[in-house]
């Protein structure tokens, strides 16, 4: 059955009354409008809620937040212990222009 | 802490869901033909100023439980062997070996 040129044209304008009805977009040539875009959900939420939110507590802030604890951070000691005994043994920092790299560029 | 891995996992998720509304209305012009070429071609050049991680392909399922990426089973977010240790575990609700 052939749609003769009068029946499209009725088709056509009864297709944009319709839109016009319902709310619906008119866009009888199929152009690419983007509004697929606007369609998607935000996956945003759901992506960043799948790790769990736990929050790490350090020792140096509960130090921080209660001084009277005097509560003592074992590996810090240890290090600033270290660091007094390589300094004892002047394997300490370079004083500022006695370095490696100022040396090198006196030269 | 968590792996150096999930850490920067953590900060691509962060980056998607701040900067995804913007994102996506920047795709909206670029996908719009009706409108003018100049005006497409700005928001493309927009969206590639985006940090790489602001991509929804920048984020990796992984393991809660050691960071792996890797046969992530994705219900429960955990890696195949965490997944089989927990559930003979019992630490999985509804989880049952069974062989037939």
């Amino acid at each position: 059955m052939s749609t003769s040129v009068a029946t499209t044209g009725k088709l056509a304008l009864l297709q944009k009354i319709s839109t016009a009805i319902f709310g619906n977009v008119h866009n009888p040539q199929g152009l690419r409008t983007g509004n697929k875009i606007l369609r998607q959900r935000l996956v945003g939420p759901t992506i960043n809620s799948y790790y769990p939110n736990v929050k790490q507590i350090r020792l140096r802030e509960i130090t921080r937040m209660a001084p009277e604890m005097n509560l003592i951070d074992q590996a810090e000691k240890t290090r600033l212990e270290d660091l007094a005994e390589r300094k004892k043994r002047g394997k300490g920092p370079p004083k500022k222009g006695q370095g490696r790299r100022s040396a090198l560029k006196k030269k | 802490m968590p792996r150096a891995r999930v850490i920067r996992d953590m900060k691509a998720r962060a980056t998607v869901a701040s900067s995804e509304v913007v994102r996506q209305a920047f795709r909206y012009l670029t996908h719009n033909t009706t409108l003018p070429a100049k005006v497409r071609a700005q928001a493309q050049l927009q969206l590639n100023a985006f940090p790489r991680d602001a991509r929804p392909t920048a984020i990796h399922n992984r393991c809660l439980e050691t960071g792996r990426g890797r046969g992530v089973l994705r219900a429960f977010r955990l890696c195949r062997f965490q997944f089989r240790l927990k559930a003979l575990e019992g630490e999985l609700p509804g989880v049952k070996k069974s062989t037939w």
